[in-house]
């Protein structure tokens, strides 16, 4: 495979460990063989336990490498994550770069899950579009990588027993055939089923589906969830999406956990994180863990945004109201 | 002057132009300018005057305070976010409004009438953030701008009150907002993470670097200093965001806010302070996913032409009633479904989903 400046895929995730930078040519070449694999994936997967499901991330790339000490580097461990790899976290672009890496490096082995981050729009106001305008200059990278967010498929099915997702229900899917028949390769949209597994939240308080606070998706009260599962014929459901003090959150006598992979969010909330290894159908255990120690040195300006890639690092947009 | 319970009007990009074009926005740069250059040169303990309105919002600061104080946090150990009491603290405030207002403020009302603290209440009880989602951000720091924004309109606060206005009311609402970002764990829901400001506020950096554009030997690199920052946050706003950021963050300044260290690299704080208008203009006033939310009433008034009050839910056919919540996003454009009642849940009944399917949308929250 062909991957411009640096042409071994080993050797691109090896500086990827180090969190340095590929070149632009490079990028170009993985999300060209990314698109690959991913346009053959369905809109469920299907994997089998042991695997380690990992919930959202959002670029706080040390504590993703802590995930990997704690949990095993891939292919010994199977990892099954649920989106929201970018915005908001200092790496959002070394984060994703690393896990499309893995990806086309073990395709059986590690599974990504677009989550409501993975979008154009969402990444232009969170942080993620700031982010590659300033690692590269320009922003033909945040093109790249959204077009492939479209690519990524929407769930997964463990053991053929526990449905993963990075939100949650929809009254628009009933059945995972209907979730099977999505058109999934667009934009997220504002609303319907593909919004909706990306945007819902479980509900303690009302039993039903009643309209999201966040403006998109829905929230699922325990009936829902339970005419889901025998509908389906699946004993529970995974997913990320909410931020959870003690880095995961059991929902409706363990109906639904929520896994939070992301320690000390934003570097102010000082929350748990959890990766769920899941060992067999009825085994289970929460790995949880604190932000990795990177987090707290003391950092020159030059380590942090790393070397200048094909453009001006100090040119960063803001700057400008300043000058 | 008729007034009317502010609704809000923004929702496309064409709003957005109107917006930008129009007189409430003007009013609200004109107005924070005015207020930055009042405290040009002054530290939080210059003397300032108080009159009987400023004393009164000063009190209703502290009523919210007791407000707070009256809900502790029962349980500090689940695995929840955001905590539940703050929708308590939410909705007593929103109950007490209109009487805490009318006892603190001068404001004529004829019973059984719409009046200027029906406006005012709107803006005032959007200021603490979020009850449904428990969270805060910017827009909701805009708000309380706005509130004094229409003291000044209703002519209850003159521009010889704006010293006071930052120094004293505005610092005090700071106070009450780390409060209640501390006690009930508000998710900085909005925040752009390390690519932004701050994760909750802005017009503290704004006002901030006003007081420090004329100091003589301090200069945007201070922050950096712990003895300064030590030294200088009781006295300036913005060293008192930056003690505060680096008691709440773990990581050094320069990762947690490299826009903060990026900004510390400018030469003077006179251009930091004009760089900060200018960014509050760009990044708040002009961001649709802030100004979607932002309320038009008789006193703030909507720019013409832009699109209707949006709908909202009565929520009594969800088959529950909860608290009325302005911000919480009611009246979207339904989602169409297809699961109905089939397992006895109401699901909220769709209004004229199909007219809407093509119609925008505000950007959600997360």
């Amino acid at each position: 495979m062909d991957l411009g400046a640096i042409t071994d895929l080993d050797e691109c995730i090896e500086l990827l460990y180090k969190r340095q930078l590929l070149p632009e040519i490079t990028l170009k070449a993985l999300c060209f063989k990314l698109k690959e694999i991913l346009i053959n994936e369905p809109n469920i997967m299907q994997l089998q336990s042991p695997i380690t499901v990992v919930g959202d991330i959002h670029g706080q790339f040390y504590d993703l490498i802590e995930i990997f000490k704690i949990g095993g580097y891939c292919p010994d461990t199977n990892y099954l994550f649920l989106g929201d790899y970018v915005d908001r976290g200092m790496f959002s672009v070394e984060t994703i770069t690393l896990l499309i890496c893995l990806k086309i490096r073990h395709p059986n082995r590690v599974t990504l899950v677009r989550g409501n981050h993975e979008s154009r729009q969402i990444t232009q106001n969170y942080g993620f579009y700031t982010e590659c305008m300033r690692k590269y200059g320009n922003a033909t990278v945040w093109h790249l990588f959204t077009d492939i967010f479209d690519f990524l498929t929407l769930s997964a099915m463990i053991d053929n027993c526990i449905f993963a997702i990075h939100g949650g229900l929809s009254p628009n899917v009933h059945t995972l055939d209907q979730l099977r028949l999505i058109d999934r390769f667009k934009e997220i949209p504002h609303e319907g089923a593909m919004a909706d597994l990306v945007w819902s939240d479980p509900d303690t308080e009302s039993s039903g589906f009643s309209l999201s606070p966040r403006g998109a998706g829905y929230t699922f009260g325990v009936d829902v969830v339970k005419k889901f599962l025998s509908m389906n014929s699946m004993d529970k459901i995974l997913r990320a999406h909410q931020l959870c003090n003690e880095g995961y959150q059991v929902y409706f006598n363990g109906l639904v956990t929520t896994v939070w992979s992301a320690p000390n969010y934003c570097y102010r909330c000082g929350n748990k994180a959890s990766v769920m290894e899941i060992y067999n159908k009825d085994q289970h255990y929460f790995n949880v863990f604190d932000e990795a120690p990177e987090n707290k040195d003391q950092w020159p300006k030059e380590d942090i945004f790393g070397e200048v890639v094909g453009g001006d690092t100090a040119n960063a947009q803001h700057i400008e109201y300043f000058l | 002057m008729s007034y009317f319970v502010p609704v809000r009007r923004i929702l496309t990009s064409e709003d957005m132009e109107k917006w930008q074009n129009g007189e409430t926005y003007e009013a609200i740069v004109q107005f924070v300018e005015e207020l930055a250059n009042s405290v040009v040169g002054k530290t939080n303990d210059a003397e300032c005057n108080i009159s009987g309105v400023i004393q009164g919002v000063l009190d209703l600061l502290d009523d919210v305070l007791n407000v707070i104080k009256s809900h502790p946090v029962a349980d500090k150990t689940s695995s929840r976010f955001g905590k539940p009491e703050f929708r308590d603290v939410y909705d007593e405030i929103t109950d007490r409004s209109q009487d805490i207002l009318a006892r603190r403020l001068p404001l004529e009302q004829a019973t059984g009438q719409i009046g200027a603290i029906d406006e005012l209440c709107v803006y005032f009880n959007e200021s603490w953030g979020n009850r449904t989602r428990i969270d805060y951000g910017s827009g909701h720091e805009l708000n309380f701008l706005c509130f004094l924004l229409c003291l000044k309109r209703l002519g209850l606060l003159e521009s010889s009150d704006y010293t006071a206005v930052v120094l004293k009311v505005f610092n005090q609402y700071i106070h009450v907002m780390r409060v209640l970002q501390k006690e009930y764990w508000l998710e900085p829901a909005g925040s752009h993470g390390v690519w932004g400001l701050d994760d909750y506020h802005f017009l503290p950096f704004l006002f901030g670097a006003a007081q420090l554009s004329t100091h003589k030997h301090l200069r945007p690199k201070s922050i950096h200093d712990p003895d300064l920052v030590e030294m200088f946050h009781k006295k300036y706003m913005y060293f008192e965001c930056i003690y505060f950021i680096n008691s709440i963050k773990t990581a050094s300044l320069r990762w947690h806010s490299p826009m903060l260290d990026d900004i510390s690299g400018v030469k003077t704080w006179s251009k930091v302070s004009e760089g900060m208008q200018k960014m509050y203009k760009a990044e708040v006033l002009s961001k649709l996913p802030i100004i979607q939310h932002f309320f038009f009433g008789s006193i703030l008034k909507a720019p013409e032409g832009c699109s209707p009050p949006r709908k909202t839910f009565d929520n009594a056919e969800e088959g529950h009633t909860h608290h009325h919540d302005n911000d919480s996003d009611e009246g979207l454009p339904e989602h169409q479904h297809t699961w109905g009642d089939c397992c006895g849940i109401k699901v909220p009944s769709a209004i004229a989903a199909s007219e809407m399917d093509h119609s925008p949308r505000p950007l959600p929250f997360d």
